[in-house]
């Protein structure tokens, strides 16, 4: 399998602070194994210098946002498992990925390993002011 | 300070100047160099920081906490707790059982930290009172509840499992009428609902999972004759006209929100607005003048209906 991957970059105020962040984040850690091992996501807090840099690099406009391969794609909406994957799928990196994102679209969410992705991608670790 | 213009301006009437509330929630805590986690448990500590606080920034009207981890903690729900920061929930009990599965109650004054909340505002209220400052009650707003009780899964069932959404949602409801009026038992001026996730959604879902379970909680406040509002936060415009319409006296928005176009639909509704100070581009990180962003709300708010208060 192919070492490239979705990137998945999470512009919030704070998951900590923030409800609305912090389940934008979830809702990326909610994605199943298989999909978790083709996307990597990082929390962006403005609250921190990096950031603060993110956001102006993205040119994003509101708080929360997920971006895809640096698209603006839902801006404070949470998405649904569905609009996740046809996202995913359109910026994968390779026609064989997009397509093996695309056969995962009936999986559904896996509420189980949250916490645990949660804490591979640091959410919330990197929320202080700097 | 004057509570009362406070209490009128959130009513949508006109007031002499446009009163003022700072959102202090933990930098209360911060104020009396105390850790927020220490702060927000004991009732001393917390009286003591709402009461510095609102004298420090000449407040017209102050939450006794900005906490809406008080309701999930009160039922059992993990709490992480941070010296910082308020808590955050870390589990969901409603993610994979029904209410009943999970043994859940609406709780009461002498659950969890209600205690603690109702010694703290027997504590500050006679102080805030002399000060001709307001005390405000922050209830958790039933779509946050929900997402704290079922975690990110509450978003994908108001599409595609509504019967289990309205379950939960109905349990919510009560959870914060009880809420509403326990901050009205404790002598709260003001309640407020907020409900910072219902920014995330689109207004039809709003209309049929935010609107209908606010309405007990209003009630509630209102028979209690006291002044109710509803917090949101986050890019609501798409749902900011079914805000206007939830029923309370006014409503509260951030920074994200355009002033003017927030102005005009409040007071076609007749109702109440407050904000929407720049909370991390100016207070938190000075990257635009507080001073020159405070000017440029209190032009756009006036004096008609306007809380001066951060985003």
């Amino acid at each position: 399998m192919s070492d490239q991957k979705v990137k998945i970059d999470v512009l919030t105020l704070d998951s900590v602070q923030c409800a609305a962040c912090g389940y934008m984040m979830e809702s990326i850690a909610a994605m199943p194994p298989d999909v978790q091992e083709m996307i990597e996501y990082k929390e962006w807090s403005i609250k921190t210098k990096s950031g603060i840099g993110k956001f102006l690099e993205l040119n994003g406009k509101v708080l929360p946002t997920i971006c895809i391969e640096g698209d603006l794609v839902f801006e404070s909406i949470i998405p649904q498992y569905e609009e996740l994957i046809d996202e995913l799928a359109k910026r994968a990196p390779t026609p064989e990925m997009s397509e093996r994102i695309k056969s995962l679209r009936d999986v559904g969410f896996d509420f189980d390993n949250i916490k645990a992705n949660l804490q591979k991608a640091g959410s919330g670790l990197n929320t202080r002011a700097d | 300070m004057a509570k009362q213009m406070l209490i009128d301006a959130i009513r949508g009437k006109k007031t002499p100047r446009a009163p003022w509330v700072p959102y202090a929630g933990v930098h209360c805590a911060f104020v009396i160099g105390e850790p927020a986690d220490k702060f927000l448990q004991d009732p001393k500590l917390l009286a003591k920081g709402v009461v510095e606080t609102a004298k420090k920034y000449k407040a017209d009207g102050i939450p006794l906490v900005f906490d809406l981890s008080v309701e999930s903690a009160s039922m059992g729900l993990e709490i992480k707790w941070w010296p910082d920061n308020v808590p955050s929930v870390q589990s969901h009990p409603l993610s994979d059982k029904t209410v009943e599965e999970a043994g859940l109650k609406v709780p009461g004054p002498e659950d969890g930290r209600w205690p603690v909340l109702f010694e703290a505002a027997a504590l500050a209220k006679p102080q805030l009172d002399e000060m001709d400052c307001a005390l405000m009650g922050l209830a958790c707003g039933p779509l946050t509840l929900a997402s704290h009780l079922a975690g990110v899964r509450i978003f994908t069932d108001v599409y595609k499992n509504k019967a289990k959404a309205h379950e939960i949602l109905k349990f919510c409801a009560e959870v914060v009428e009880k809420s509403a009026e326990s901050y009205c038992k404790m002598g709260c001026d003001i309640v407020a609902i907020v409900d910072p996730v219902a920014s995330q959604i689109k207004d039809e879902t709003f209309r049929e999972f935010v609107h209908p379970y606010c309405q007990a909680a209003i009630a509630t406040i209102h028979r209690y004759g006291k002044t109710s509002s509803f917090f949101i936060c986050g890019d609501a415009t798409k749902v900011m006209e079914s805000v206007c319409k939830i029923g309370t006296h006014g409503f509260a928005i951030d920074e994200q929100l355009n002033m003017n176009f927030v102005r005009d639909l409040a007071r076609k509704h007749g109702v109440g607005f407050g904000g929407n100070l720049k909370l991390t581009l100016a207070l938190s990180l000075g990257i635009l003048s507080p001073r020159e962003d405070a000017i440029v709300s209190l032009a756009a708010g006036g004096n008609h209906g306007f809380v001066f208060a951060p985003g």
